[in-house]
């Protein structure tokens, strides 16, 4: 096997899954939480909404995501950091990006860029809405969850793989 | 711990976590729609060995009492509702909750939608918070493992998990190596037509 470097376009699955895993020593050791993502958008969403409408924050789902915890507000600086590791990564190998993936235009069936957004939009809508009913994302439940071998996460990352295989099959055309 | 540390520790793990989600190429909407659509499995690869590495880490961590776990509470109806909810999502965006920074990250415009989606969405789960919590977001055991369920140390069947899971990656890699699955701008697309015959295994590999 080749030497791995910050500059290579790919690495091996099995290496970043290694690193992705390692995460939980830090997530569990400091901030006494498993690694989670979805969280943070009620955190984000819930402040973003007090602006407007003051009251939101009288929802206790809300105030709990809100609060200025160590725990929240770390999970937000965690999905930040994600944006910019991505982005490093991205300049340190070169690799360019179109500005949106040319899966889409086979998938969706048109190059039209509107369709895509609105696609993209009602896909971020309804999967938040699922991961807040359940409780958890790939990450909190899938990753953090089945490694700690829980019944729910197990049963909702079930459920996750079969939602998107159902909807990718039913809904949209081979990539 | 205050509030500026763990921000600055968030930022830190979030910077790793974003290298190893763009170097695996699997925030690509290419291997995440590949992978629901069965003709790609680089997605599974990092998730089934993230969740390996966690098994053991946290085995360890756990089994020498420096750490407590941190179960979500067992609630069927929520969890296979917002399962499948959240997987219909995940086809849609091309993105899980994570992985769709990594996409802002990385530029893809559509990614800001999704995003805006996500936060949008949350917002509205907020507002019905109140009325799902007694219809949906309730009855089931609680915090259950099937660590629990068996009667077993924790840290026994983690290590379990984890060599079980070595065993399916290690077959999963002979049936299909990684490589084949990078495509040629390594975001899962695949331009030479001989690919996606929906046979396992029987597209051909790229020149290596």
């Amino acid at each position: 096997m080749s030497e791995v470097s910050l500059r290579d376009r790919a690495w091996s699955p099995y290496l970043a899954g290694v690193v992705i895993g390692l995460l939980q020593i830090p997530a569990f050791l400091l901030i006494e939480t498993a690694l989670g993502a979805s969280s943070s958008y009620v955190t984000v969403g819930g402040l973003l909404a007090s602006v407007v409408d003051p009251s939101v924050t009288e929802i206790d789902y809300v105030a709990k995501h809100v609060a200025a915890t160590a725990k929240n507000w770390w999970q937000v600086a965690l999905v930040v950091g994600v944006a910019l590791g991505a982005f490093a990564s991205m300049r340190l190998s070169g690799a360019r990006r179109h500005p949106v993936s040319p899966i889409w235009t086979r998938a969706l069936g048109t190059p039209s860029a509107a369709v895509r957004y609105a696609v993209a939009f009602a896909g971020g809508f309804v999967m938040l809405i699922g991961a807040r009913i359940a409780g958890g994302c790939t990450s909190g439940h899938g990753l953090s969850g089945v490694s700690q071998l829980a019944v729910s996460s197990t049963i909702s990352v079930a459920a996750m793989f079969a939602g998107g295989i159902l909807v990718s099959l039913l809904l949209l055309r081979r990539v | 711990m205050s509030i500026v540390t763990a921000v600055l520790i968030g930022l830190a793990m979030g910077a790793v976590f974003g290298l190893a989600l763009e170097k695996s190429r699997v925030f690509e909407p290419g291997m995440i729609v590949g992978q629901m659509q069965l003709r790609n499995f680089i997605m599974l690869k990092v998730f089934l060995t993230a969740v390996a590495t966690g098994a053991v880490v946290l085995a360890v961590l756990h089994g020498a009492g420096l750490v407590t776990l941190h179960v979500k509470a067992t609630v069927y109806a929520a969890n296979i509702v917002g399962g499948l909810l959240l997987g219909g999502g995940i086809a849609l965006a091309g993105a899980c909750p994570g992985t769709i920074l990594a996409q802002v990250g990385v530029g893809y415009r559509d990614a800001v939608f999704t995003l805006l989606g996500g936060i949008a969405g949350a917002v509205a789960f907020s507002y019905a918070e109140p009325a799902l919590a007694p219809v949906l977001l309730t009855g089931g055991p609680g915090k259950l493992t099937f660590a629990d369920l068996a009667g077993l140390p924790y840290w026994v069947l983690a290590l379990a998990l984890a060599a079980a899971l070595l065993v399916a990656l290690y077959a999963l890699e002979g049936w299909r190596p990684w490589r084949r699955d990078l495509g040629e701008d390594v975001d899962g697309l695949h331009t030479s037509g001989g690919r996606g015959t929906g046979v396992p295994g029987g597209h051909p590999s790229p020149a290596e």
